[in-house]
């Protein structure tokens, strides 16, 4: 079991007196000290649902609202979600949450990670990021911006065609017009879609608290881990075997599951002379797109 | 930080229960998951450890995801070095405290601190000396293989039993056997309260901390293995309770006799299906042997469980984890266990007969004919399980255990009745440990010189059984 080691965590709601206690159960210490507990195995929990802005663990009659404002330390935020996360892999509760920059914990194994394993650690860049993320919409953009340009072409072709008419003496200026009118919708579109890709990762980066914490970066021929250092223990991985493929951008190695990006793996969180050997285990691994 | 033990004796139904609260132990004695290491074969298996100190000293490979319904592959680690001093000591000192009639909780202090936070619970309980299948513990785990028993929870016991462990796994190689350590120890055991301290390790298994040459004298003197007993409380659990039923209207007050004699007679109302009342949250802790409702632990204690994990990482994994690929210089003993003490350890119960016996209360000789017509039922309810096979499995392995008399007799019955033919090989196997029954003895003569065609299965259980039983004459 990943991540089997981490310290249950202990959250105070000062407005109702109660005690939660996150770990390999939980438990709800009541106002009044006299009375045990309220305790649930996790194969008790119905539903779990994690905001940036709270969990909520619902039972069969009960359902219990933990926000965090009553979690001091965003590391122990990032504990209870990890807690939750490998105990949802074990019980199979329903389990809701934001889109993450990071594997869900549910993902990883406890594995002897074997000789060839590099680890590095650091925070995620949110130019390089935000770089990566662009790049990946202009793999999918680029066919479509020039079917726009063509189409914004002879539409506007078109149109003063039916408007002016064309005729011998005008027709050389109207070709022109009509390409740069195809290049300038092309160019909007194009910033437009930067302007939402930046949107998009800065919302994506904003609901997950990992992405403000120092991260473990693990690669091996037995799978790899992106966990924030405050949970990441030494023997826990993704297998390889969980994803589909990979794309490498200059700064980074992009991994994903069912088309979705799983891992964003910056290059720079590595020494140098290593990140050849990365790419090759990588490489092998999974296919690269 | 030195550790922190506190011991609290409490009452359960009558039933006094030591319960124990470790607090910043030392975990040098305990149990951790190893993951998915190289040897284990395949991603759906997890190892898990036992150790003493720096020394990984029993590997459990876990199958099915670690299902709790599986049985564990055992075997004494390659890499088991030695006890550490310390280690070697505080367990020394126990089990001399335990013998000069120190109480469990002052007697095992020492041991308790050597293991991971949580609350434990202490007991006597005599073990079998065996494997759980016939085979003297020591040496009996030097090659890894399924070890039946070992599955946290037993489908024959059912989840919501309690059970006593009572098989063991060794914690010191065969190699540290000596015939002249033996000899003290055959003079020792005969005056000693305490044999042995065990450590619960899985099912009805237990680590054998310390008592290894006793087991071999008390088997062969055929002195109960009494041993300490130490199980960690970890597991939640919830008993679903049913509400009472209501009382029984009052019967309509009449003068007459004739009419309230009728009244009797009439079938009582069918009463509506009684509703299954699931308590909010778990109702308690439990180690195998014991279930503590929330409400009977000290509050102290059941915070520990609660803020505890039950998976511990050591502080020394990485040692342990190191350890494992290692082999030890000398792992083959040139020394040899007594033949009667392998013999005798055949003769005890296994683990099935053990888990039919926490299965079943009791089994009447009307049940017993109901289960040899075919029948799983007797009066409306199940007698030992729905499945025809399981239940003369079980009723079998009871009887060997409760009363061989009645065992014989039941096994002889299957046996004769070409209809339950497809039980016949089992009961065969099983009968056949009953050597010296001159019943059995008959019987399976008659089968081997008959030549009839119901007994074709039997036929070399019962050809060996009858050339052992003249042997044994001679």
């Amino acid at each position: 079991m990943a991540f089997s080691d981490l310290k249950p965590v202990c959250v105070i709601d000062d407005d109702s007196g109660r005690t939660y206690i996150i770990g390999s159960v939980f438990a709800v210490y009541g106002a009044v000290g006299s009375e045990p507990p309220l305790v649930y195995s996790w194969d008790m929990v119905r539903n779990v649902a994690v905001t940036r802005k709270e969990i909520t663990i619902e039972t069969a009659n009960k359902s219990f609202c933990i926000t965090n404002k009553m979690i001091s330390d965003i590391e122990e935020i990032l504990r209870t979600i990890a807690i939750i996360e490998c105990r949802q892999k074990e019980y199979n509760f329903g389990y809701q949450h934001e889109k993450r920059m990071f594997p869900l914990k549910s993902m990883y194994t406890e594995c002897s990670p074997g000789k060839e394993t590099y680890t590095g650690e650091g925070m995620l860049d949110d130019g390089e990021t935000a770089a990566a993320f662009i790049m990946l919409l202009n793999f999918k953009l680029v066919k479509f911006l020039w079917l726009i340009a063509l189409l914004i072409m002879l539409v506007v072709f078109g149109t003063l065609h039916i408007t002016i008419g064309i005729s011998r003496d005008n027709i050389l200026y109207f070709v022109p017009i009509s390409i740069a009118s195809g290049g300038i919708a092309s160019l909007l579109v194009y910033i437009i879609t930067h302007a939402v890709a930046r949107a998009k990762f800065k919302r994506l980066a904003d609901a997950d608290l990992a992405t403000r914490q120092p991260i473990t970066f693990v690669v091996s021929r037995a799978g790899f881990a992106a966990c924030e250092s405050c949970t990441y223990e030494s023997r826990d991985l993704v297998p390889w075997s969980e994803l589909d493929y990979f794309i490498e951008s200059d700064k980074m190695f992009i991994l994903y599951k069912n088309n979705a990006a799983v891992a964003y793996i910056p290059k720079k969180a590595f020494d140098k002379k290593f990140v050849g050997g990365i790419a090759d285990i990588i490489a092998l691994s999974l296919e690269q797109r | 930080m030195g550790a922190e033990v506190k011991s609290e004796t409490i009452d359960l139904n009558g039933k006094s229960v030591l319960l124990v609260s470790v607090k910043n132990g030392e975990a040098a004695i305990g149990t951790c998951f190893a993951g998915h290491t190289d040897y284990s074969g395949s991603a759906s298996t997890q190892t898990r450890l036992f150790f003493i100190g720096t020394d990984p000293v029993i590997n459990l490979i876990c199958p099915n995801h670690s299902n709790k319904q599986s049985d564990k592959l055992v075997s004494f680690c390659p890499g088991f070095q030695g006890y550490e001093p310390k280690i070697h000591d505080a367990l020394g000192n126990s089990f001399n405290k335990l013998n000069n009639g120190d109480s469990l909780a002052a007697g095992l202090h020492d041991i308790f601190s050597l293991l991971e936070d949580g609350v434990y619970t202490a007991y006597m309980s005599d073990y079998y000396t065996t494997d759980g299948s016939g085979i003297f513990f020591w040496g009996g785990y030097n090659i890894s293989h399924e070890v039946r028993g070992t599955a946290e929870r037993s489908r024959i016991i059912g989840p919501d039993q309690t059970f006593k462990p009572c098989f063991l796994v060794p914690t010191e190689p065969l190699d540290y056997f000596t015939a002249r350590t033996r000899v003290t120890t055959d003079e020792q055991v005969k005056h000693r309260s305490v044999q042995g301290i065990v450590y619960h390790l899985s099912g009805l298994h237990s680590a054998l901390l310390k008592g290894h040459h006793g087991a071999v004298s008390c088997t062969d003197k055929d002195i109960p293995y009494s041993c300490a007993v130490i199980e960690k409380i970890t597991e939640p659990y919830t008993d679903i309770i049913y509400p009472e039923a209501p009382p029984p209207a009052p019967a309509p007050a009449t003068g007459d006799g004739e009419e309230s004699a009728e009244t009797e007679v009439q079938p009582a109302p069918v009463a509506p299906p009684k509703p299954v009342f699931v308590p909010e949250g778990i109702t308690g802790f439990r180690s195998p042997s014991v279930k503590i409702p929330l409400n009977a632990f000290p509050k102290d204690m059941l915070r520990i469980i609660i803020e505890g994990r039950t998976e511990y990482k050591p502080r020394q994994f990485p040692v342990l984890s190191a350890k494992l690929s290692t082999v030890r210089r000398k792992s083959v003993s040139n020394n040899v266990l007594p033949f009667s003490v392998l013999e005798k350890s055949e003769q005890m119960p296994d683990c099935e007969m053990i888990e039919s016996a926490y299965a079943i209360k009791k089994l009447s000789d009307e049940e017993l004919n109901c289960l040899l017509r075919g029948d799983v039922e007797y009066n409306g309810e199940v007698i030992v399980s729905p499945n025809f096979y399981s239940s003369i499995v079980t009723a079998c392995n009871f009887l060997q255990f409760s009363d061989t008399k009645r065992f014989v007799d039941f096994s002889i019955a299957i046996m004769d009745n070409p209809d339950l033919v497809a039980t016949h090989e089992y009961v065969a196997h099983r009968a056949a440990g009953q050597s010296s029954s001159k019943k059995l003895y008959n019987f399976f003569k008659n089968a081997v010189e008959g030549g009839d065609a119901k007994y074709e299965k039997i036929i070399p259980v019962a050809q060996t059984f009858v050339n052992r039983y003249k042997d044994q004459a001679k």
